[in-house]
């Protein structure tokens, strides 16, 4: 393991790592991924991030705002290279963290994680540039195959820690952990969810006994795609409604979390299809599903959003995908969050990046709490959160801290650039 | 409004005097009635003529060529003529209202006539409003001197400089007066002399400054001052003032350092001509200006100023060189010599590389003379030195070279290997496979697996080629085999094919044991495999039968490593989308999914990729209704489906058999007692998975993709018409969510569909939010399908029925999966009972008369009367149908993605030069995605 931590020390300090190590942490890599299934699932504590695109200086600051990895369960939704200068640093580095704290790191796949995306976007160039030949850009979209296409976050509190006020649903942080902003949930939200909490339970008893989601086998916790798996039916451990995160979005051929778990995810993102949707989609201001002018994956509504949870017992859906200014931002009554965690963007975006942490249920409150799209939620975003106190509506989902970050500082990071083609001929 | 370009048929036999320089030859047209006049062809040119007052005016003016006397056009340029510059030979404007054009014979004239209509248009614009007639008198074809003055370039008065040229560069035409007024008088020159200055001064704010002026000066982006940047004399001094950029106080670069450190350039064969010395050292600069010390302010206009003074450099020098004969015999001599160095050969190696990757840039017929050039020096004799080499970037860069080669034309490869298999020469394949066993590096070993499916790859004509995505082309059949390539083929799987599968074939005897240093070759073995399976029928066939190959990569299932295990299962699953009857027959007879079904067992309930692959297999099975596998599956491993039927893939396997006794009856009392089967099918309950799934699925084409997922399928799904066997032809065909497709269409050309009835009748708890849920878009290739249905008496009947219904959620059902959206669950959908007729019916029209037909509705049960005379073919023939409109739909897709995504404004340039080139023609090598891929925001 020494050679694990030394080259984590080496690409700490933003230097890559000889190709054979590379191959031989990807080795590893693998098996660890392979065993992982479609969507991973993940118990809070945990910290969700978004799009890194190789700005290595600024997943630095990430992780000195956010905590360093073992100390820190992270999640990390994709789009990890292409774009910034260190994407092979910066992915290397997460990957071995991952090998090395598999626990603490959980790794999900991105539209730029792909071999097509990287050879237009950057990361192709950049290892040939690095190492003289593609051979660990190769490495790389082997393992990129292997990534798990979402995660599921079980267990989320519903409160944020003390001394928070447990009245208080949303949290906004500075770089230097000052609090910025937070929202509370309507004073009778917690009442009517003590309500629903009772409600649910006899709910769920009784469903339980139906054996919803498997007709011969009632109460089993199933495998994949018998509907039957306990997070996506049942509620047990999800005291604030289980989180999904996926990179992009939903898709019109996924209605619940169980059929991503039927796609043979070993391949190169597709050019349509569900996985290709997963990776590719975005939320938008509409009825429906749209067309996306990605060219790839779809634009889904409120409307989608809301029946998707309400289907899959899911109180959130995290995802990234797309560059957010302010470094997140709820939609849909904060049924959806985009996180964005690549400040000022290709060093010139002048965007804030964020990320998102979701705390462990220890309460014992034990709120089993379902989101209903119904519920008469706010319209997003930190001050739509402030619109919805007003408008004296229950918030269901977990308590949500964002930590807002800019990129960190220009001193401590050189000057970013590519590195210079030594030899040539012509 | 665009004029036809002047037909110059008489160029080359002019006198070059006829032609002054300042005159330029052009044709003139006059828009009458739309059409465009010709008024004739002359010599045009542009100055400021005096008239009669002594004032000087702005004028274009074309004489004619016949006489000269004649004047065509004379035009004072006046602010609102909207005069603009079209294509790279086309000015246009209105004179007095009618729409005129100029056509130059040249771009370059056009080029010097629009920069004096230009120049006279800004003065319009800086003078203000309506100035028409305030023009300077310095404002002519010659004499465009900037009247701006900068102040003189030493330390002391940067500051001042700095904030001048800021401001200068804020406007285009203060950029322009200031990238004259820098090239005229030799600012940079004069510049960089300063940085040495400062830094002897240790003068950070002046070095500073001078980094501010020198990234303004290049993102001027003019041609010339980033060409005279970069020259030998400048460079140094250009790369040194921007060491210091303030936006990194605490560092300081060494560009100049790297640069003027000799070593980098290397020659292998010596390049006399200084021009081309010149142009390589230059190109060098310019990617490193690009790449390293502009790479984070690059603006998009100066990155593409950057790009195509590289791509030009390029041009030239590939050109040079490939003309060069001299130069080519002492290139290719290197590895005729047996005495030369071996550090020398391989720099030879590495330098046809370096040409290659340029040659990648260069217009196709370019590259091919290159290569011409190349093939006829001996360059396959290099290639095979270098894959033999022991040096690994040695055999890298002759992998490059050849798969380059491929990439421009694998008939060039091909035909070489044909001439070498004529002369009994062992052909270049054998190389390869040869490598591709022993070699260890992982890049050349897929390069290689890669030239291999390739080269054996039938020739296809390049129409068929266009429509890579598969079925029209197999439809229209394959084309006629080429002789040559067929006894390619068949000296192939004569000789070599049991040599590069040899590794998979001698695991019969390795009882499992699986040497790990090797275990990477199998998955390229699979790739390889899988595409010859597609392209060569009957000898792949014959191949894998011959050598138990399915048995073989089976075997790997027993290995621990799970990689190697999902290769395995890859394996099966490429066999089972061809639905070939054979292939099909020896899965069954070899037992083939036992042990799959037996991994999947052992894998669950613990969710991983294996566990995945496996039901994803399985899926595939039981949505394509093979109901061959099915019936084995069940007769043979009854036990562990049942132990699996918590699962919807397998209850549905045991109930199609169950309910067809085995598949042996005529399907009569499938559709007696549907309930049940509606029962059985809809496991979830209310609420259940399916219902939102019938809302949301979209499309043929998605629907087409969910049938199989990966790219491989995309060419095998439809094995009744691309492999020409027929397909099984199971006495009872059971609804699968391909037969679906069939019925959604049968729904669909009733544009409207028995939806809304439905949903006020079920009872569904979230048949509110359902209804709020619009289907996706609908796309144009529904529509022209619904057009085209034929008109049988099932489909008029089904017309009468929907059309009493709204229409509104049309798309919705008919876009559901399975036909389900209309008629049911989707097993019981639509088509059973028209495709039933054939066989379960025995022989509809042989006057049974109306028959009554109770199909599945999700929510409910509706009851259509029809007539089993409706004929089967037609259900066919849509299938068919659907399917050529999923491509072309697909291909409209890509299209339309590209036109209409705009650039978005975060775009790192890098995407500029591939943003969708490729787009519209859907070739195998262009990617309609990647293509399109406007990757707008993330």
């Amino acid at each position: 393991m020494s050679d694990l931590d030394k080259a984590i020390e080496t690409l700490r300090n933003c230097r890559p790592i000889p190709e054979a190590q590379v191959r031989e942490i990807c080795h590893k890599a693998r098996e660890l991924l392979i065993e992982d299934g479609n969507v991973v699932t993940v118990s809070a504590p945990v910290t969700i991030c978004g799009d890194i695109h190789g700005q290595f200086h600024d997943l630095m600051e990430l992780f000195r705002v956010g905590g360093q990895v073992p100390d820190t369960n992270y999640l990390f939704m994709g789009d990890f290279v292409d774009r910034g200068f260190y994407s092979l640093e910066s992915f290397l580095l997460l990957l071995c963290l991952k090998v090395r704290y598999p626990d603490r790191m959980t790794l999900i796949r991105g539209n730029h994680e792909s071999r097509q995306i990287t050879t237009v976007y950057g990361f192709y160039d950049e290892c040939l540039r690095k190492y003289g030949s593609a051979n660990v850009w190769r490495y790389c979209c082997d393992i990129f195959d292997y990534l798990a296409l979402g995660a599921i976050v079980l267990g989320a509190s519903y409160t944020l820690p003390p001394p928070a006020s447990p009245d208080i649903e949303l949290e906004v942080r500075n770089a230097n952990n000052s609090i910025m902003s937070n929202f509370q949930r309507h004073p009778n939200s917690i009442n009517k969810i003590k309500e629903q909490d009772q409600s649910r339970q006899d709910e769920m008893m009784a469903t339980n006994g139906a054996g919803e989601g498997s007709g011969s086998s009632p109460g089993k916790t199933g495998p994949p795609g018998s509907g039957a798996s306990g997070y996506s039916s049942g509620s047990v451990g999800n005291p604030a409604g289980a989180v999904l995160c996926v990179h992009g979005g939903l898709s019109p051929l996924i209605d619940t979390v169980d059929k991503i778990r039927l796609l043979d995810r070993k391949q190169e993102v597709p050019h349509e299809g569900a996985m290709c949707d997963l990776l590719w989609s975005d939320p938008d201001e509409i009825d429906g599903w749209g067309l996306s002018p990605r060219g790839a994956g779809f634009l889904f509504g409120a409307d989608i959003v809301k029946v998707f949870n309400h289907r899959n017992d899911l109180s959130l859906i995290a995802r990234a995908h797309q560059l957010v200014m302010e470094g997140f931002k709820e939609m849909f009554d904060a049924s959806i969050v985009t996180v964005w965690s690549a400040p000022n963007y290709c060093y010139r975006c002048g965007n804030v990046a964020a990320i998102l942490e979701l705390f462990e249920d220890n309460s014992g409150l034990g709120i089993l709490s379902r989101s209903n799209g119904d519920a008469n939620r706010s319209d997003g975003g930190p001050r739509g959160v402030l619109m919805e106190n007003e408008l004296a509506a229950p918030h269901l989902g977990p308590a949500r801290r964002y930590r807002v970050f800019q990129a960190a500082p220009q001193d401590s990071r050189g000057m970013p650039a590519k590195k210079p083609v030594a030899d040539y001929f012509l | 409004m665009m004029a036809q370009s002047v037909p110059h048929q008489t160029t080359t036999d002019m006198p070059q005097h006829t032609n002054p320089p300042e005159k330029k030859r052009v044709k003139v047209y006059e828009l009458r009635n739309n059409d465009w006049h010709d008024r004739g062809t002359g010599f045009c040119s542009a100055t400021m003529a005096t008239v009669g007052n002594g004032q000087k005016e702005p004028r274009v003016k074309v004489e004619s060529e016949d006489q000269a006397e004649r004047v065509l056009l004379e035009t004072k340029i006046i602010k609102d003529d909207g005069f603009q510059k079209q294509q790279d030979t086309l000015i246009v404007w209105t004179d007095n209202g009618v729409d005129m054009a100029l056509s130059f014979q040249e771009a370059e004239g056009c080029t010097l006539i629009w920069r004096f209509i230009d120049s006279v248009q800004q003065t319009y614009q800086t003078a203000g409003n309506g100035a028409d007639d305030g023009l300077e008198d310095d404002l002519a074809m010659d004499n465009m001197q900037a009247t701006i003055h900068l102040p003189p370039p030493d330390l002391r008065s940067l500051a001042e400089l700095d904030t001048h040229m800021r401001a200068m560069s804020g406007s285009p035409a203060g950029r322009d007066a200031l990238a004259k007024a820098i090239l005229s008088e030799d600012y940079i020159g004069k510049l960089t002399p300063l940085v040495e200055e400062a830094e002897d001064l240790e003068s950070l704010p002046e070095l500073h400054r001078l980094c501010n002026i020198m990234k303004t000066i290049l993102l001027l982006n003019d041609n010339n001052i980033i060409e005279h940047a970069v020259s030998d004399e400048n460079v140094l001094g250009v790369v040194g003032a921007l060491e210091f950029d303030p936006d990194f106080p605490e560092h300081k670069a060494n560009h100049r350092q790297w640069l003027s450190s000799q070593g980098h350039y290397k020659e292998v064969v010596a390049i006399d001509d200084m021009m081309i010395r010149r142009k390589i050292h230059q190109t060098y600069r310019l990617q490193y200006l690009k790449d390293v010390v502009l790479a984070r302010i690059l603006d998009d206009p100066t990155f593409s100023v950057l790009n195509s003074l590289i791509f030009f450099n390029q041009v030239d020098i590939v050109q040079h060189l490939q003309s060069n004969a001299t130069f080519l015999r002492d290139l290719f001599q290197i590895f005729s010599n047996p005495a030369e160095h071996q550090l020398r050969k391989k720099e030879g190696v590495l330098f046809i590389q370096q040409c290659c990757a340029i040659a990648k840039n260069l217009q196709p017929n370019a590259r091919q003379a290159l290569y011409n050039n190349f093939l006829s020096h001996g360059l396959l004799r290099v290639i095979n030195f270098g894959l033999r080499n022991a040096d690994v970037s040695v055999r890298v860069g002759a992998t490059d070279i050849l798969v380059s080669m491929i990439d421009h034309d694998p008939h060039m490869i091909r035909s070489t290997i044909y001439r070498q298999l004529q002369e009994k020469q062992p052909p270049l394949t054998e190389t390869l496979i040869d490598l591709l066993l022993v070699e260890v590096d992982l890049g050349i070993k897929s390069q290689i697996a890669d030239s291999l499916k390739i080269l054996l790859e039938p020739a296809v004509p390049p129409e068929a080629r266009a429509d890579f995505m598969g079925p029209q082309q197999r439809a229209r059949g394959l084309p006629p085999p080429d002789p040559q390539h067929d006894a390619f083929l068949h000296h192939f799987y004569d000789n070599s094919a049991a040599r590069l599968f040899k590794p998979l074939i001698e695991l019969e005897n390795k009882a499992n044991k699986i040497s790990v240093a090797n275990e990477g070759v199998f998955q390229y073995l699979n790739d390889i495999l899988c595409f010859y399976i597609i392209k060569h029928q009957h000898r792949s066939k014959y191949f894998v039968l011959e050598h138990n190959i399915p048995q073989r990569f089976i075997q790997l299932l027993f290995c621990r490593e799970k990689h190697l295990q999902l290769v395995a299962i890859r394996f099966v699953r490429q066999l089972v989308v061809l639905q070939n009857e054979f292939y099909i027959k020896h899965l069954a007879e070899k037992h083939i999914l036992g042990p799959v079904l037996d991994v999947l067992i052992k894998t669950l309930p613990r969710d991983s990729l294996l566990c995945s692959a496996c039901l994803e297999l399985f899926g595939l099975i039981n949505k394509e209704s093979m109901n061959d596998l099915i019936k084995h599956l069940v007769e043979n491993y009854r036990e562990k489906i049942t132990s699996l039927s918590h699962m919807d893939t397998f209850r549905d396997m045991l109930l199609r058999y169950n309910q067809t006794d085995g598949f042996t009856n005529n399907g009569e009392n499938y559709f007696v007692d549907p309930e049940e089967e509606e029962a059985g099918r809809r496991p979830t309950g209310p609420g259940g998975a399916r219902h939102l799934m019938e809302q949301l699925t979209v499309d043929p084409a998605q629907e087409h993709y969910w049938d199989g997922s990966d790219d491989d399928d995309e060419e095998n799904q439809h094995p009744a018409t691309s492999n020409g066997v027929s397909p099984l032809k199971p006495l009872v065909d059971y609804t699968s969510d391909e037969d679906g497709e069939d019925g959604g269409d049968a729904v669909m050309t009733g544009a409207t569909s028995p939806k809304d009835e439905q949903g006020k009748e079920n009872q569904d708890p979230t048949a509110g939010l359902r209804s709020g849920t619009p289907p996706p878009p609908e796309r144009l290739a529904e529509k022209r399908r619904r057009e085209e249905d034929d008109d049988d008496a099932l489909e008029q009947l089904v017309h009468k029925r929907r059309n009493s219904t709204s229409s509104v959620d049309s798309n919705l059902a008919a876009r559901s999966a399975g036909g389900a959206g209309s008629f049911g669950g989707s097993s019981s959908g639509g088509t059973p009972p028209l495709r039933n007729k054939k066989s379960g019916f025995g022989g509809g029209s042989s006057g049974h008369g109306p028959r009554k037909i109770t199909l599945n509705i999700p929510h409910s049960t509706s009851t259509l009367t029809v007539s089993p005379s409706s004929s089967t073919s037609a259900t066919y023939i849509k299938s068919a149908a659907a399917q050529a409109e999923a491509v072309a739909e697909a291909e409209a897709k890509a299209q339309g993605e590209s036109g209409k995504s705009p650039p978005p404004a975060t775009e790192v340039a890098a995407a500029a030069g591939d943003g969708g080139t490729n787009t519209a023609s859907g070739s195998p090598a262009a990617d309609p995605v990647v293509a399109a891929l406007p990757d707008a925001t993330e």
